[in-house]
């Protein structure tokens, strides 16, 4: 993209912004000039908002990309362990911050401890992901060389699979910095004295509705940054552009059995943890259930049991459909710019905005927009599920080989026909894995509406639970949300199973 | 006790690793001084200036206490750190208590700063709501959460719900001057602070002066605290009143010193100044005037069951302990 086209873009996009904003009447949409003239109004206010939470952002940013590397590590060294240390990772990647928070707080007590690891659990997924991949990613002639000096994994490691990473290393910190930054903010709800997440709680009761857009644009203006100066860096230390990989690593195909043998070693390792977890940290029953305690709920009160399935119906109601439509939209949208390219000055930016918005800040914005109903919350969902899609399937469109273009071309087969058969099929691996990394994203984006903005389903559930100290029925929920999550990521690696292997069975490891 | 208090209120304790930590202005590091700490109910406001200026004039302090005041927040439940022990008291309402109660937590009410129910019914003065009976008919703006509230006041008053028409919004009084519903369910002390604040004079009805007594803003302890922490709990308390009283003779003075402590917390201090003024009604009575602040009356205490009763929460006059008050007042 030139510069001059990326500059039209936004400057259109102000434009449309300002524009509808004075279409309603600054409500509920400030427009870039109101939240100009607040921000220029309340600099010291904003200002040292922004350095709380950047800090905290920044902390959780370090330490929850440093254990990603010490579990891609693990995994490399130890490749039997793989399966478990993804397996876990999703888990404890898809347990909802709701809950997660107050559990943090009254484990942490009173300073940044929450908003710092609410950040690094935010990123540390994102970043293990493509670190899997990019120790894998090397010609094996050159690990057979290492093998032929009598040397073990360590070297391996140390001289080969590290330096092949680092390409899928800077990939992983790009998408983790906005999710630093949401993850600080959400950490900020459960009691911390100040910082961006401390005023946007404010400003939504107050309903301030330039203070409120203000806080939006300054934490999507931070993750943009952040995105870009990691991006730019990347760009100086490496010899080429580095790959964008929201791709987990290609799945193995293994017999049934082996897969429920894995699943079902998942499963008694994550209680394991939690069982342990709080006994260990000798947290206080009042507050920390055990496995037995949300067993007996669920399996010895049929109201407790309708409840929970009741709110998990109607978040999923809202959920699928959301992201359904983002993953629709994500790809839709790449084959539309690898079509017609001149578009891309106008909607890169926007996406890029778009999910660097903390959701925390656009949700009760979003809700204020679309309203209540279902349009709101899809809106949310599809938001969140666009952008990792879109930059997926962008990458996965320039994969198709050249000599199939070539001998379409031949054939004088137009662009749609090139698309058709060509590119899209290029794109499947792509589209399917953004599909199950979004799994988590999308559920977190429909319970954080419920919480902040609808108040129903899953989110209020844990909110509500919360509020009247029921916390057997606040475990239960993360229980559900986490099982939820893992389920439909399984489901959705079924169908990838299925499909690529007759449109992509390279893809596929035997 | 379990070890993890312990370590929680060694940290505490170690006041200038908090200020690095936790960017706890208000910690005084000093020697000798028992460091607790009170838990608030929501965000840094007016709505808990009595503690501010308790802190500010070094009464806790001079009565042996390192008080930590811990915010609350939208995902920062009071109870939890109460049971825990990081917090000595913590700033509920009776409803909430008779909650966690039910659940196993070993609490006690022991003062209560709200002797009247904040919740109130916000309309405006052309389609005023000015007692229940003006309710049939209308649209009511309100959290879903809150249907119980509602529920209580109309059987108190002999209404049926179903002739109010529930409208969920937002927590705003946006929906109400759009004229998408006729009145609010909220706080006396925030969404009419707000629209008066835009020049909107709202007519209030508070749902205390219809029956529906619960006592609010109640400072819970747990029964260990009570038995093996009484001196903590009566200098914490005893600051409480003394600076609620001062309070209440110069609530400007209140609101400024609020915006004073707390420059990042995004507050107004013409909306504070406000808030402050409409908070006095409701924490002072003639009661409070011959006992001393936080004290309650055996009648309020059944009224406050009866309400619980209508929200299907069954407590006994035992959840309130008034020997702390007793120490303090008497």
């Amino acid at each position: 993209m030139t510069p001059a086209a990326r500059w039209t873009g936004l400057a259109a996009l102000l434009a449309l912004w300002q524009g509808l904003a004075l279409a309603g009447g600054g409500w509920p949409l400030a427009g870039p000039l109101e939240v100009a003239g607040w921000l220029w109004s309340n600099p010291g206010l904003t200002g040292r908002a922004v350095a709380v939470t950047l800090a905290n952002a920044a902390w959780g940013f370090v330490l929850g990309n440093a254990a990603a590397l010490g579990l891609a590590v693990i995994a490399a060294l130890w490749p039997r362990a793989q399966n478990l240390v993804a397996g876990l990772a999703l888990v404890v990647f898809c347990l909802p911050l709701i809950a997660t928070g107050p559990i943090l707080r009254v484990l942490m007590g009173p300073g940044d401890g929450p908003q710092i690891v609410l950040a690094a659990l935010a990123v540390y997924y994102t970043t293990l992901i493509p670190m899997l991949a990019g120790l894998r990613a090397i010609p094996s002639a050159w690990l057979d060389l290492v093998q032929s000096y009598g040397r073990g994994r360590w070297a391996e490691l140390a001289h080969v699979r590290a330096r092949a990473s680092l390409p899928y290393l800077l990939a992983g910190l790009q998408i983790s910095a906005p999710a630093a930054i949401l993850g600080a903010m959400v950490g900020e709800f459960t009691g911390a004295e100040r910082g961006l997440g401390v005023l946007t709680i404010r400003f939504t009761r107050d309903l301030d509705i330039a203070a409120l857009w203000s806080m939006a644009v300054v934490a999507a203006g931070l993750s943009i940054a952040v995105y870009a100066a990691i991006g730019w860096a990347g760009r100086r230390a490496l010899p080429g552009a580095p790959p964008v990989i929201l791709a987990p690593p290609r799945l193995i195909r293994g017999s049934p059995a082996r897969r429920l043998a894995d699943t079902a070693l998942l499963t008694a390792a994550a209680l394991t943890l939690w069982w342990a977890g709080v006994e260990l940290l000798d947290l206080n029953p009042f507050l920390a259930k055990r496995p037995p305690d949300v067993a007996a709920a669920f399996f010895g009160s049929p109201d407790t049991r309708a409840a929970l399935l009741d709110a998990a119906a109607k978040t999923l109601a809202l959920a699928v459909p959301g992201y359904l439509a983002g993953l629709a939209l994500g790809a839709g949208l790449a084959v539309l710019l690898s079509l017609r390219p001149g578009l891309a000055g106008l909607t890169v930016p926007l996406a890029v905005a778009l999910r660097s918005i903390p959701i925390v800040t656009t949700a009760p914005l979003i809700v204020l927009l679309l309203g209540r109903g279902a349009a709101g919350t899809v809106t949310l969902v599809a938001v969140m599920v666009f952008f990792p899609t879109f930059v997926a399937c962008q990458q996965g469109l320039r994969q198709a080989p050249g000599p199939i273009l070539d001998l379409f071309r031949s054939h004088a087969s137009g662009p749609w026909r090139q698309m058709l058969h060509v590119r899209i099929p290029a794109m499947l691996p792509a589209l399917f894995a953004s599909a199950r990394m979004s799994v988590p994203a999308a559920i977190l984006a429909a319970t954080v509406a419920e919480w902040l903005a609808t108040g129903r389903g899953l989110g209020n559930l844990m909110a509500l639970s919360a509020s009247v100290s029921d916390y057997t029925m606040l475990w239960l929920a993360m229980v559900a949300v986490t099982l939820i999550s893992a389920t439909i990521y399984g489901g959705i690696a079924w169908a990838e199973r299925r499909v690529l292997s007759v449109m992509a069975p390279e893809q596929v490891r035997p | 006790m379990p070890s993890i208090p312990l370590t929680r209120r060694a940290m505490i304790q170690a006041g200038a690793a908090g200020l690095a930590l936790g960017g706890m202005g208000l910690m005084r590091p000093a020697a000798a001084q028992t460091p607790v700490a009170l838990q608030l109910s929501w965000l840094h406001s007016v709505q808990f200036a009595g503690s501010y200026i308790a802190k500010d004039r070094g009464w806790w302090h001079d009565a042996g206490l390192d008080v930590t005041l811990l915010q609350g927040g939208p995902n920062a439940p009071v109870e939890p750190p109460v049971v825990a022990g990081t917090a000595l008291i913590g700033i509920s309402a009776a409803d909430y208590t008779a909650a966690a109660v039910a659940q196993g937590a070993p609490f006690r009410i022991i003062g209560v700063a709200m002797q009247k129910n904040p919740f109130a019914i916000a309309s405006l003065p052309e389609n005023p709501v000015r007692t229940p009976a003006d309710l049939p008919g209308k649209r009511i703006g309100m959290a879903v959460a809150n249907t119980p509230v509602l529920q209580a006041l109309c059987t108190l008053n002999g209404i049926e719900i179903g002739d109010i028409q529930i409208v969920p919004t937002q927590y705003s009084a946006q929906p109400l001057l759009a004229g998408e519903v006729d009145c609010l369910l909220c706080w006396e002390t925030d969404l009419p602070v707000a629209m008066e604040m835009e020049g909107i004079q709202a007519q209030t009805m508070l749902l205390a002066d219809h029956g529906y007594v619960l006592h609010s803003q109640t400072y819970i302890a747990t029964d260990d605290s009570l038995a093996n922490r009484r001196d903590e709990l009566i200098a914490l308390l005893g600051g409480e009143a003394r600076g609620w009283d001062a309070y209440r003779a110069d609530t400007d003075a209140a609101a400024e010193l609020t915006v004073r402590m707390f420059p990042d917390a995004g507050l107004d201090l013409e909306t504070q100044k406000l808030q402050a003024r409409r908070q006095v009604p409701l924490m002072f009575s003639d009661l409070t005037d011959a006992h001393g602040f936080g004290w309650w009356s055996e009648e309020s205490v059944e009224a406050t069951i009866r309400t619980l009763s209508l929200m299907d929460r069954t407590v006994t006059p035992d959840l309130w302990d008034r020997s702390i008050l007793e120490a303090i007042h008497g």
